[in-house]
C-alpha cells in the first residue's frame, strides 16, 4: 500500500509465479548484455581505444605543427592536406573551429590516428559512417582506424565549442588507389616549399616573395584562416584582404578609438589579442597563439599582399 | 496524535491525514516555483525547436546556444528539483501524519534555492554563461554562475536533510505503523541518491568556482567530466526513483492498487541506491583516458543491476493496477482491467502514459546507447537528447504533471478549473513528446549532432549533406515539439488559474479525481497474478531486442576501430 504501512506479513509473502518468471527473464537479459560487451572486444571490430597519452594543449599543438610541416602536401579550402602511410602515426588536431589536417587514407589499411584538442572539448563525428568520439585538451587519444568504405567523409564537431561551433567541419578522403586522387582534385596539390628541409629555401625566408609565401602557409597552418577570411566575408573576424592601412574602430578597456592597421598594430593584436578589439567582433575572442617574431613578420607581409 | 498538538494543523476532510500547516506552505511555495521554472523551460524549448527546424531557423547562433543552456538548466534541474523538494516534504510529513522538523530551515533551503536559480538564470540570459548545462572545463562561465549553482545545490541538500529529519520524528513518535509506506520508502531511496549526487556536485563545482575567480590554475577536462556526470546523470536517477514512487502512489489513489509483492518492490529501490549512480559512465564511453574494463563495469551498473530494478518496477507497477482491477471485478480476458481503467482520471492516464514512454522510448534507448561500443554511433548526436526526452520528459515530467492534479485539491485546497481539459492534456503532451523524441532519435542515428546551430555548416571550409530522409524527421520533430509545447502551456495555465483563482475545496464532494478505496481482498488462487502485465512486459522485451540488434548491426557496418 503505497500510502499506508503494508499489511501484516508482507515480508514473507511468496512471489507470484508470473512476477518470478519476469524477474528470471530480466536477470538473464542483464547477464546477456554484460557478456555481450565483453565478447564484442573479442569478436567485434568496433571498440573504443584504451590508448591515451598525457599531453598539454601547447605541446600537442607544437607536435601537430611539426607533423604538418613535414607531411603537408597541399591545402584544401584553407586546411592542410596530408596523405599518411598506412600503419603510421597521424596527428589530428581539433581547435576553435577546425579539424586539421584533411586526411587522404587508403581503404582497408590501418592508421594510428592521434587526436587531441588545442583549446576546449570537441566532438569528433565522422559522417556519414556515423562514428563519434570525445576529444579533450591535454589528452592524446589514439584511435586505430581502418576505413572499410571509400569516398569523401566529413568530420563534424558535435561538442559545443563556442559561437563558431557549427563552422567546425573537416574532411577525410578514402581512396582505393592513387588513381582515385583525380576524383577529389587532389592530383594537382602542391606541397609548400618553405617548410621542406631539403628545399633550397630551408631556414629563414629572406626575400619579400619568400616572406609572403611563408606567411600564406602560416595562415593555414596556424588556423588564422578559420576566422579571418581573404574573400571579404566577416562572419567571425575582420577579413584580411584590404585590411592593411585601413582605419578600424577598436574598443580598448571599454573606450572606443580609431586605429590605422599597420605593422605595429598587427603585432600587438597577435601577441595580445584582447587588448584592442575591433568593433563588431566583441563576441568572438581571439586565442593567444604561439607565434615567433619572425613568423609575425611573415604574416604581416602576407596581409600587406592581400588587396581588396 | 499529540505530535501535532501545539502546532497549527488541520485534519484533511478527504484523506483523514493530519497536515502541519507550516509544511503545507513549504510544499506550496516549492511547487509554485517549480511550475514557473517549467514555464521558462518550455518557452526556451519551443524557440530551440524552431531554430533547429532549418526552414525557420529562428534564433541567432548566440541566442541559440544561450537558450540551450537556459532550457537545460530550467527543465532538467530547477523544475524537477523544486518539485521533488515539494514531494519530499509531502511524503515525509502529510503521508506520515507528522510535523515538519524545522520549518525555518525549510525556508532557508527555499531561499537558497530560489536565490541560486535566479542568479544562474540572470547570468545565462545576460550572456555571461554560454557554456551549456554541462559547462565542460576548460570552457568558462562567470563566477556568479557557478556560485548560483552551488547555492541552489546547498539549498536542495538542506531540503533533503529536512526530509530525513521528518522521517526521524515520525519514526520516534510512531506516527505510522511499523514500516514506511512504499511511496515514502521510494522517496527515501530518491533522497539517498540525491545526497550522493549533490556531494558529487559540490566536489566539482567548488573547485570550478575557485578556478573561475582565479584561485585555481587549471581544471583537468577529464576529471571535470567524470565528476560532473556524477551529478548530471545521478540527478536523473533521483527523478527515476521519485517518479516510480509516484506511479505506486497513483495506482493506490486511482484504483486502490498495491504492489503485489512489497518486498520485491522495495528490494528494487535498494538496487537503485547501490548501483544507479555508476551511470555517470554512460557519458564517458567514447572518451580518452579510461580503460574498457572500467567502462564495461560502470556503464552496466555492475552487471545491469539497476536495469534489473527498473525491469522489476516495470512489472510491479502495472501488475499492482491489474491485480486491483481484477479484484474490483474487471477480470474478463487478459485486458479488461486495462480497458475499464479510470482513464478519465488525468493522474492515472499520466502515469500509464509515462510508464509506456519511459519504458519503450527512454528505457530501451538508454540501455542500448549506454553500452560501451554502441555508444560510438550515437554519442553527442541528437539521439541522446531524444533518449532523455523519453525518460525525463515523458517519464518524470508527465508523472509530475499528473500528480499535480491530486496536489491541487489536497494541498492547495482548490478545485481544478476546466477539468475536461485536464483529461486531454496528458494525451496531447504524450503524443507530442513521443513524436519529438522518436524523431530526434532517428535524426541522431543519421548522425545529426546535438547542440548545433546550423546543420548546413554555413561559413565552414566544407559542408555535409545528411541523408535526405532527415528533412522528414525535422518536420516531424517540429510538429511534435509544437504539440508538446501547446499541451505543456495549457497545463501551466490550468494549474496557475486553479491554484490562484479556482473555487475552494470544502470536502470530499469537491474532489474531481477519485480517491479509491483499497481493492478488496482477492480469493486465493494458484495461477498468474497479472497475466495481462506479463504479456505487456514480454512485448516490451521484444521491442527491446529488435532495437538492440538493429543498433549492433548499424555499429558493425561502420569502420573498424580499436
Amino acid at each position: 500500500m503505497s500510502l499506508l504501512t503494508p499489511v501484516q506479513g508482507w515480508y514473507h509473502k511468496p512471489v507470484a509465479k508470473d512476477e518470478r518468471m519476469w524477474m528470471v527473464i530480466s536477470l538473464l537479459l542483464c547477464i546477456m548484455l554484460f557478456v555481450w560487451m565483453i565478447m564484442w572486444h573479442v569478436y567485434g571490430k568496433q571498440n573504443p581505444s584504451n590508448v591515451t597519452y598525457r599531453t598539454s594543449p601547447k605541446e600537442y599543438a607544437k607536435m601537430a605543427e611539426a607533423y604538418l610541416k613535414k607531411n603537408m602536401m597541399g591545402v584544401d579550402n584553407g586546411v592542410p592536406v596530408v596523405k599518411p602511410e598506412p600503419n603510421s602515426d597521424v596527428l589530428v588536431m581539433g581547435e576553435m573551429w577546425r579539424w586539421s589536417p584533411v586526411l587522404i587514407l587508403k581503404k582497408d589499411e590501418q592508421y594510428n590516428i592521434h587526436i587531441s584538442s588545442k583549446d576546449l572539448m570537441h566532438g569528433f563525428s565522422l559522417q556519414p559512417v556515423n562514428m563519434n568520439f570525445q576529444i579533450y585538451p591535454g589528452y592524446d587519444y589514439v584511435l586505430h582506424f581502418k576505413p572499410t568504405s571509400s569516398g569523401e567523409f566529413k568530420i563534424i564537431c558535435n561538442e559545443f565549442c563556442g559561437i563558431g561551433h557549427h563552422t567546425m567541419i573537416g574532411k577525410i578522403v578514402v581512396i582505393e588507389s592513387d588513381a582515385d586522387l583525380v576524383k577529389y582534385g587532389y592530383d594537382k596539390l602542391k606541397a609548400p616549399t618553405v617548410f621542406k628541409k631539403d628545399s633550397a629555401n630551408a631556414g629563414v625566408p629572406k626575400t619579400e616573395a619568400e616572406m609572403m609565401s611563408a606567411g600564406e602557409q602560416l595562415y593555414t597552418l596556424k588556423g588564422c584562416v578559420t576566422c579571418h577570411k581573404t574573400d571579404g566575408t566577416t562572419l567571425l573576424a575582420p577579413a584580411w584582404n584590404g585590411l592593411f592601412g585601413k582605419k578600424e574602430t577598436v574598443i580598448a578597456d571599454g573606450n572606443t578609438s580609431d586605429v590605422i592597421v599597420n605593422e605595429e598594430y598587427i603585432k600587438e593584436s597577435v601577441l595580445e589579442p584582447q587588448k584592442k578589439i575591433t568593433k563588431g567582433f566583441e563576441k568572438v575572442l581571439m586565442p593567444v597563439l604561439t607565434v615567433s617574431n619572425e613568423e609575425i613578420d611573415q604574416l604581416i607581409v602576407y596581409i600587406k599582399s592581400l588587396k581588396k | 496524535m499529540d505530535t501535532l498538538l501545539n502546532i497549527p494543523h488541520r485534519t484533511c476532510d478527504i484523506t483523514g491525514f493530519k497536515v502541519d500547516l507550516r509544511s503545507q506552505t513549504l510544499i506550496r511555495v516549492n511547487a509554485v516555483v517549480a511550475v514557473v521554472c517549467l514555464l521558462m523551460a518550455i518557452v526556451g524549448a519551443i524557440l530551440l525547436v524552431f531554430t533547429r527546424y532549418q526552414p525557420v531557423h529562428l534564433l541567432s547562433a548566440e541566442w541559440y546556444y544561450r537558450l540551450v543552456t537556459f532550457h537545460g538548466l530550467n527543465a532538467l534541474i530547477f523544475w524537477i528539483v523544486f518539485f521533488e523538494i515539494a514531494g519530499l516534504y509531502f511524503g515525509s510529513t502529510v503521508v506520515l501524519n507528522t510535523r515538519f522538523c524545522a520549518p525555518k530551515l525549510g525556508w532557508l533551503s527555499f531561499i537558497l534555492m530560489v536565490g541560486g536559480m535566479i542568479m544562474v538564470n540572470v547570468m545565462v540570459l545576460s550572456g555571461k554563461a554560454d557554456v551549456m548545462m554541462t559547462s565542460y572545463a576548460p570552457i568558462k562561465a562567470h563566477p556568479l554562475y557557478y556560485l548560483g549553482i552551488i547555492l541552489f545545490a546547498v539549498g536542495a541538500l538542506l531540503g533533503v536533510a529536512l526530509f530525513f529529519g521528518n522521517l526521524m520524528i515520525a519514526r520516534k513518535e510512531k506516527t505510522y505503523g511499523e514500516t514506511l509506506p512504499l511511496f515514502t520508502y521510494g522517496l527515501m531511496a530518491a533522497a539517498i541518491i540525491a545526497v550522493i549526487t549533490l556531494a558529487s556536485g559540490a566536489i566539482i563545482y567548488i573547485p570550478t568556482f575557485l578556478w573561475s575567480v582565479g584561485l585555481i590554475q587549471n581544471i583537468d577536462a577529464g576529471m571535470y567530466k567524470l565528476i560532473w556526470w556524477g551529478l548530471g546523470h545521478s540527478s536523473q536517477q533521483i527523478n527515476v526513483a521519485a517518479m516510480v514512487s509516484i506511479w505506486y502512489l497513483v495506482s493506490f489513489l486511482a484504483v486502490g492498487g498495491t504492489s503485489i509483492n512489497e518486498r520485491i518492490s522495495r528490494t528494487a529501490f535498494v538496487l537503485y541506491i547501490f548501483f544507479i549512480c555508476l551511470a555517470s559512465a554512460h557519458h564517458l564511453m567514447t572518451d580518452p583516458g579510461l580503460s574498457s574494463a572500467w567502462k564495461v563495469w560502470n556503464t552496466s551498473y555492475a552487471m545491469y543491476l539497476a536495469v534489473l530494478a527498473s525491469m522489476i518496477h516495470a512489472f510491479a507497477v502495472p501488475s499492482s493496477i491489474e491485480s486491483a482491477q481484477r479484484r474490483w471485478g474487471y477480470s474478463k480476458g487478459l485486458f479488461e482491467w486495462l480497458s475499464k481503467a479510470p482513464w478519465g482520471n488525468p493522474a492515472f492516464s499520466s502515469i500509464v502514459l509515462a510508464c509506456i514512454g519511459f519504458g519503450f522510448i527512454g528505457g530501451t534507448t538508454g540501455v542500448i546507447f549506454g553500452m560501451e561500443q554502441t555508444n560510438i554511433i550515437v554519442h553527442n548526436t541528437l539521439a541522446i537528447p531524444g533518449h532523455f526526452k523519453g525518460t525525463v520528459v515523458i517519464g518524470t515530467t508527465l508523472t509530475f504533471m499528473g500528480i499535480t492534479y491530486y496536489l491541487i485539491p489536497l494541498i492547495f485546497r482548490r478545485k481544478i478549473v476546466a477539468f475536461k481539459l485536464a483529461k486531454a492534456i496528458p494525451w496531447l503532451f504524450f503524443i507530442g513528446i513521443a513524436i519529438l523524441s522518436v524523431s530526434m532519435i532517428v535524426l541522431g542515428q543519421f548522425g545529426v549532432p546535438r547542440r548545433h546551430w546550423d546543420a548546413s555548416f554555413s561559413g565552414g571550409p566544407f559542408t555535409h549533406n545528411f541523408n535526405p530522409a532527415v528533412d522528414f524527421f525535422w518536420t516531424l520533430m517540429m510538429l511534435g515539439g509544437s504539440l508538446a509545447f501547446t499541451a505543456a502551456l495549457l497545463w501551466v495555465l490550468q494549474v496557475v488559474v486553479s491554484v490562484f483563482f479556482g473555487p475552494r475545496v470544502n470536502g470530499p464532494q469537491d474532489m474531481q479525481l477519485k480517491i479509491s478505496a483499497l481493492a478488496p481482498e482477492g480469493k486465493k488462487h494458484k495461477g498468474y497474478e497479472a497475466p495481462g502485465t506479463l504479456i505487456l512486459t514480454l512485448l516490451f522485451l521484444l521491442t527491446f531486442l529488435v532495437l538492440f540488434f538493429l543498433n549492433w548491426k548499424w555499429l558493425a557496418a561502420t569502420w573498424n576501430v580499436n
